[in-house]
Parts: C-alpha cells; sequence; structure tokens
C-alpha cells in the first residue's frame, strides 16, 4: 500500500503540501484527481511548476485517476493522491481504490459551509460525503501539517 | 529532531510574522525565536536582545537575518564572529526557514550548504521558471 497520503485540499498543491507532506512521506510523486483541472492545460500547468523539481505531478479525471491510483497502490513507490473534493474521493473509493485513510487537510469557509475544525470548514452535502466514506471502510482524519496530531472526523461529526 | 536553535533576525516585525507563517506551513516550531529591531532602538540594545533570543550555554545556533549589511545581520555578524556556536546567514526567506525548521540532527556544513540552496532555489521568475522546467 504506497498511496502514503490520500488528502483532500481545495488548494491542491501549496506550501503545506510541498513543505511538510512531501518531506515527511518521502515521496517521489503527486497525483492530482480533479475533473476540472485535467481539463485546463493552464492549470495543469500551474500545479505541475509548483510542485519541487524531481517530483512529477500527475494530473488525472475521475476515470482515469481511479485506475491510475489502483496502480500505484500496487507499486512501492511513496505518492501523494490530491483531490479538492469529498466527492471526487469518494468516486475514487467507489471505484475501487484501496484507500485505508482520507486526510482532510484543507476545506476552506464560504456561505453554507460550517466550521469543522480549525481551518476545515464542510458543507452538508460534504459532511454526507464524508460518512459515506467512513461507511466504505476509510477511515477519515484532519491533520493539517505532518506534524499535527490526526483527529478523527468521526469524533467531531455532531450527526446533524 | 533538530539539536540546534534557530533564532530570525530582522526588521520590524518581519522576523515575528516569519516565524508565524512558517508555522502556517510547518506546524508549532520549537526552540525557534525572533528578534526584530524597531525603529528606534539603538544597535547595542538590539545586541543585548539578540544575544538573549540566543541564550547561553554551548548549543550550536542558527541566526536568520533578513538582509546582508542591515543592523541585525551586522549585529548578529559580530557576535557570530566571536562565538563558533553561532552560525549567521543573511537574505533568509521563507523556503529557508521552513527547511531549518524542520532539519533533522546537527547544524553542520551540509546543512547550511542546503539551506543556502534551499534559498535560491526559491527565487524564480515565472516565464523563465516555466521555461526551463517544460519541455
Amino acid at each position: 500500500m504506497s498511496l502514503r497520503l490520500v488528502r483532500i485540499d481545495d488548494r491542491l498543491i501549496h506550501g503545506q503540501v510541498v513543505a511538510s507532506w512531501l518531506r515527511a512521506i518521502g515521496a517521489q510523486r503527486i497525483v492530482i484527481v480533479d475533473d476540472a483541472t485535467a481539463r485546463d492545460e493552464f492549470l495543469r500547468e500551474v500545479l505541475t511548476l509548483a510542485a519541487p523539481e524531481g517530483v512529477p505531478v500527475e494530473v488525472h479525471d475521475v476515470a482515469s485517476g481511479a485506475a491510475r491510483c489502483s496502480e500505484l497502490a500496487r507499486t512501492p513507490e511513496p505518492v501523494i493522491v490530491l483531490a479538492r473534493s469529498p466527492r471526487t474521493m469518494l468516486a475514487l473509493r467507489q471505484a475501487g481504490v484501496p484507500i485505508e485513510i482520507v486526510d482532510v487537510g484543507g476545506m476552506g469557509a464560504g456561505p453554507g459551509r460550517r466550521r469543522l475544525h480549525k481551518t476545515i470548514s464542510v458543507s452538508p452535502e460534504e459532511i454526507r460525503e464524508l460518512r459515506e466514506l467512513e461507511q466504505l471502510g476509510t477511515r477519515v482524519e484532519i491533520q493539517i501539517v505532518a506534524d499535527d496530531r490526526p483527529i478523527s472526523f468521526r469524533s467531531l461529526d455532531s450527526g446533524n | 529532531m533538530r539539536s540546534f536553535r534557530i533564532v530570525i533576525a530582522g526588521h520590524g516585525t518581519l522576523p515575528a510574522a516569519l516565524l508565524a507563517t512558517a508555522e502556517l506551513i510547518c506546524g508549532e516550531i520549537g526552540d525557534l525565536a525572533a528578534a526584530g529591531l524597531r525603529p528606534t532602538e539603538t544597535p547595542d540594545h538590539y545586541a543585548e536582545e539578540l544575544r538573549a533570543a540566543i541564550g547561553h550555554g554551548h548549543r550550536r545556533v542558527l541566526v536568520l537575518c533578513d538582509l546582508l549589511g542591515g543592523t541585525p545581520y551586522n549585529v548578529a555578524a559580530a557576535i557570530c564572529r566571536r562565538s563558533s556556536r553561532v552560525v549567521c546567514v543573511a537574505g533568509a526567506n521563507l523556503p529557508m526557514v521552513v527547511e531549518a525548521a524542520l532539519a533533522d540532527g546537527a547544524l553542520n556544513d551540509q546543512l547550511i550548504e542546503r539551506l543556502l540552496d534551499v534559498g535560491r532555489a526559491g527565487i524564480v521568475e515565472t516565464e523563465r521558471h516555466r521555461a526551463r522546467r517544460v519541455s
């Protein structure tokens, strides 16, 4: 199982991922699964250039991302998988990608969203999707940077 | 586990802001102090402040300064000349602070070289960066 970090982060690649997680995990590759980014050549390039030299960035839509993640999960290569939303993560899980833990690392505030923990906010729909991930046997944890202690989603989910 | 202390030295609120910003990226950073030179502060007074931030004892201390030739650097460089346990670097930027904060082990030549490399590697102009990386 080499999907070392499977993370929901609406910023995809940014400082915390590059400085904290890449180092903590020793990841050699970042796989982004995001339909909108996969369609946008400019965004793809910006994200590719945001990673340090020597760390290749792959951008996939959900369909090809599921196949690629399942394939990488069978190799020993340490990989970081990033998706913007619980919905994409749920789609990957439902497509059979083996995901033991989903790390919730970045979900911003906005209208219709409530604060779950520190900088993490969720919409009612996302709460449902995160619960569904747990029902499929994936643990959902909040851990913003690698040095943080992970906090289980279940302990924060009040049930409404 | 990092075995040395870090002090960020610089003008005004920059050191405190650099520390707070690095913590946004790395999480809480232990054994790191910020010493900002206030506009009315004399170099002598700042030297006292910086020496207090560096602390006593025998541990090695990395002083990251914001500007080569500025008072914080000049004061830090003078301390460093007199004390072989203090290493002073100028031109510190956020990548360097993060690299130092997350470093493992001792403050040795290899780490100092890496810090300088990381600091330089983080300075790019988008078009040139793109031309170099995209084939």
